[in-house]
This record gives structure tokens, C-alpha cells and sequence, in this order.
């Protein structure tokens, strides 16, 4: 009885949905990422800035297995999906995909399809239940504010439904954990609030997600915490109001400098 | 020879000529797919073989090929030249038409964003589902006026079976013109592949409209 209850006491927390340990990545001998180390706990929303070229789309890239990275590990779920740099076999990476979803700087919706078509055909293809899936994606829809677009092909939609219905397209695949590139860096200044608005939504729902932005009033809002990066290296991390407004880094000082003066 | 006698005549090759365009389409696009994905292989060799082939094809006259195929086997082993001139014309047209095909097919492959792998590949598409549902259909509207050029050029080639002697209309027609020294039966053939061609054009228009539902 004591032995279970001293068991169950030792027994770790349960892990972060995703870790990072000392990620290695280099393009051409020029390095990108240098000892990245992050954990994300459920529910929490992690934003990442920097200048560009920082290395910030590269680390979510990584994560999102777009990238291979050259050492470190990475953990959903406290399984190794990298091993000091060392990939799981496909079968086990194409399993780990099912637990992220990616949102894209520019929508990467499949033109050729309808915004319904878009959001429930990945869930299907996983052989999910067709009239299940096609409930979803319309509460989904409903739910980004695109009632009644379903048959609207992504052309005849503003930047911002577009990145809308990607991000419902993302949601659809029940993803644990979501990844968002720069997801407002290819609208229009005025189409930039409705998608901020939803990805806030998201974090009220205590979905989890690690964001890459340059919207620093969003950040500093929305998240749980901030991560700054320059030179492929985390320069400073931590709750957003303190990152944002007492830096304690004169790099990320000089980086926040150029955002007040705009 | 009347004029109708004439147009009579020649009408009686337009089945060959139509087997010589279908066919060759049959096998070429087809192989052309084939051919372009060997030719953006991960596999230098593959692909520096592939392209070689493909230079070769491109760079050569048909008609040479046409020959080459005909001919060749009689001429290397000693083989009796095929009776049925349509096997060795379709299998010249077929493998010189797969060579452009698939210089058309990988421009279109490779003008698709790489984004849009990425988004199939997250979202758990596997390769062949990615490019079966996401890349193939947007390669198609792209290639689309490049493949009527090719279709319509087809057209007006299949004259070339005149060189070995495959009953086709033009050549029968150039029988004609040399048996009845006029050069009416050129004008008539020349009306023909106008017609043909015109089939074509409406035909490859309500396709490219069909896939005008995006952008």
C-alpha cells in the first residue's frame, strides 16, 4: 500500500505535448539553429519573434518534420520522434504528424478544391467516417466565420478566409498541438485582425499552440509565453510581458526598439 | 480524276490517319508522364539518361525516327520489315510525341509550389495520394495549351507516314498528285487537316473551360 502510494508519487508529471532538446540544424554548413531547447505544455500558447532570418519558421519547420534537423531531439508526448538526431522510422513520423497541424504563411489551400472539399478530404483519407467528417469541417467552418463558403473555391475568398479555412482545415485532423507561420505576414494590414481574432479564440479554448509572429500586441496578449530568437539561438524566453516590455537581453532590446518606432 | 473521285479516294486514308493520332496519343501521354518522372529522378544517372534520350528525340527529325524504327530492325539483324506499317509509324510517333509530353508534364510538375507538398504532406497524404489528388490536377490545367499545341502539331505530322509508304490520306493523296500531275490533291489534304484541326481546337477549348471553375 505505502510501496503504491510512494510509486505513484514518484511517477513523473505527464509530459509537455512537444520538447525540444539542443535542435542542431545547418543549411550548407551555415548554421540556422544552435542548441534550441523549448517544452510546450498543453493548453499554452508559445509565441516566437525575431528578426528575419532569426531561425524561428526553421524551428517550427523542424518540429513540423518540413526540415531535417542535424542533432537534438524532439518529443510529442514525451516519445522521441528525433533521437540525438536520429529520425523515427517513417511509419512511427507519419504517426507523430497526426498529432500537429501546420498553418502556412500563404494558405497552401489546394486551389483545386472546394473550401469544403479542403477541410474534410485529409480526415477522410485517414478513413474517418465521410458524414462525421463532413459535420466537422462545416461546424468548423461555421466556427472561423465562413458559414454558407463551403462550395467557394479559395480564389474567390480574401487572404484572410483563406487563412481562415486553412486553419479549419488544421483543426479538422483533431491536431493536439498547432503550429502557425507567420499566419498574418501575407494579408493586408486590414485583413490581419480576423485571423488574430480566431487564433485568440483558440487560446481561450486552451488550445495549444506555438505561434511565429511579428504582432507583438497579439503576443504579448494571447500568449503564455514568449520566445525570442536572433542568430538561430534562443536569446530569451519567458512570461510575455516581461520579454516584451523588460527585456533583459540588449539583442531583443534592439529588436524591440524597431517596433516602436514604426 | 474528278475532284470528287479525288476526295473520295483520299477520305479512305483518314481512318489510317485518325489511327495514327489516336493511337499515338494513347501511348504517348502516357509514356510521356513516365518519361518526366524518370527524368526529374533523385538518381543522376536515371535522369542525365532520360534527358539524353530526350534531347536525342527532340533534336532529330521524326521523320528520321520514323525510318530509323521502320527500317532499322532490317537493317541491324536482318529482320523482314513489318507488313503493317501502322506498328512501327505509332511506336516512331509514340515514343518521339512521350519526348515532348514529358518536357511539358515536368514544366507543369515543377511550376506547382512546393507548398503544396508541404500542406499535403502535413496533412498525411502520402506521396502518391499528394500527387494523384493535389499536384496532377493542377499540373493539368496548367499544361493544358501546351498540350493542344502538341495535339494540333500531331495532326498535321501524321503526314509524315507518307515515307513508308503507309496508306494514310496524304499519302494517298501524293499518289494521286504525282499518277494525275495536279496539285488538287494537296489543296484537299490541306482542307482535311484544316477540318481535323478544328475538331481539335473546339474539343481541347471545352476541355480547358471544364477546368476553369479555379484559379
Amino acid at each position: 500500500m505505502t510501496d503504491e502510494k510512494l510509486n505513484t508519487a514518484q511517477e513523473p508529471a505527464a509530459p509537455d505535448i512537444l520538447e525540444i532538446r539542443s535542435l542542431q540544424k545547418s543549411f550548407d554548413g551555415q548554421c540556422v539553429l544552435s542548441d534550441i531547447s523549448l517544452e510546450v505544455e498543453r493548453g499554452n500558447v508559445v509565441s516566437v519573434i525575431g528578426p528575419s532570418g532569426s531561425g524561428k519558421s526553421t524551428l517550427l519547420r523542424c518540429a513540423a518534420f518540413l526540415e531535417t534537423a542535424d542533432g537534438g531531439d524532439i518529443l510529442y508526448d514525451g516519445q522521441y520522434a528525433l533521437r540525438d538526431g536520429v529520425y523515427a522510422p517513417k511509419a512511427e513520423l507519419n504517426r507523430f504528424r497526426r498529432r500537429f497541424g501546420l498553418v502556412f504563411q500563404n494558405f497552401q489551400l489546394f486551389p483545386h478544391y472546394s473550401v469544403l472539399k479542403n477541410v474534410s478530404e485529409p480526415p477522410m483519407l485517414q478513413g474517418e467516417d465521410r458524414e462525421e467528417v463532413r459535420e466537422r469541417a462545416v461546424a468548423l467552418l461555421k466556427k472561423m466565420g465562413l458559414e454558407g463558403k463551403e462550395n467557394a473555391y479559395p480564389y474567390q475568398l480574401s487572404g484572410g478566409q483563406q487563412q481562415r479555412v486553412a486553419i479549419a482545415r488544421a483543426l479538422a485532423m483533431r491536431p493536439e498541438i498547432l503550429y502557425f507561420d507567420e499566419p498574418t505576414s501575407a494579408l493586408d494590414p486590414e485583413l490581419t485582425g480576423e485571423v488574430l481574432k480566431v487564433i485568440r479564440q483558440l487560446a481561450e479554448e486552451k488550445m495549444t499552440m506555438v505561434v511565429v509572429t511579428h504582432e507583438m500586441p497579439f503576443a504579448k496578449a494571447v500568449s503564455n509565453r514568449v520566445i525570442f530568437m536572433a542568430g538561430g539561438v534562443i536569446v530569451e524566453q519567458g512570461d510575455p510581458r516581461a520579454v516584451l516590455d523588460d527585456p533583459q537581453e540588449e539583442r531583443t532590446r534592439q529588436f524591440l526598439r524597431v517596433f516602436d518606432r514604426a | 480524276m474528278s475532284l470528287m473521285t479525288m476526295i473520295v479516294k483520299m477520305s479512305e486514308g483518314l481512318g489510317k490517319t485518325c489511327a495514327i493520332f489516336f493511337l499515338t496519343l494513347l501511348f504517348s501521354l502516357p509514356l510521356g508522364m513516365i518519361v518526366a518522372l524518370l527524368r526529374m529522378s533523385k538518381l543522376k544517372v536515371v535522369s542525365a539518361v532520360t534527358r539524353f534520350f530526350i534531347t536525342v528525340l527532340r533534336g532529330t527529325p521524326l521523320m528520321l525516327q520514323l525510318l530509323a524504327v521502320t527500317y532499322g530492325p532490317y537493317y541491324l539483324f536482318g529482320t523482314t520489315v513489318a507488313r503493317n506499317k501502322l506498328i512501327p509509324v505509332v511506336i516512331a510517333f509514340a515514343i518521339n510525341y512521350a519526348a515532348y509530353f514529358a518536357e511539358i508534364y515536368r514544366g507543369g510538375i515543377e511550376s506547382i509550389s512546393i507548398g503544396q507538398y508541404e500542406a499535403a504532406t502535413v496533412l498525411g497524404y502520402s506521396r502518391a495520394q499528394t500527387f494523384l489528388r493535389i499536384i496532377l490536377p493542377q499540373v493539368v490545367k496548367r499544361i493544358m495549351p501546351s498540350v493542344t499545341n502538341e495535339v494540333v502539331t500531331l495532326v498535321k505530322d501524321t503526314s509524315i507516314a507518307f515515307t513508308v509508304s503507309y496508306q494514310e490520306m496524304f499519302t494517298i493523296g501524293k499518289q494521286i498528285a504525282n499518277s494525275q500531275t495536279s496539285f488538287m490533291p494537296f489543296l484537299v489534304a490541306g482542307v482535311f487537316y484544316y477540318l481535323f484541326n478544328a475538331i481539335v481546337d473546339w474539343l481541347m477549348g471545352r476541355i480547358e473551360k471544364r477546368l476553369d471553375y479555379y484559379r
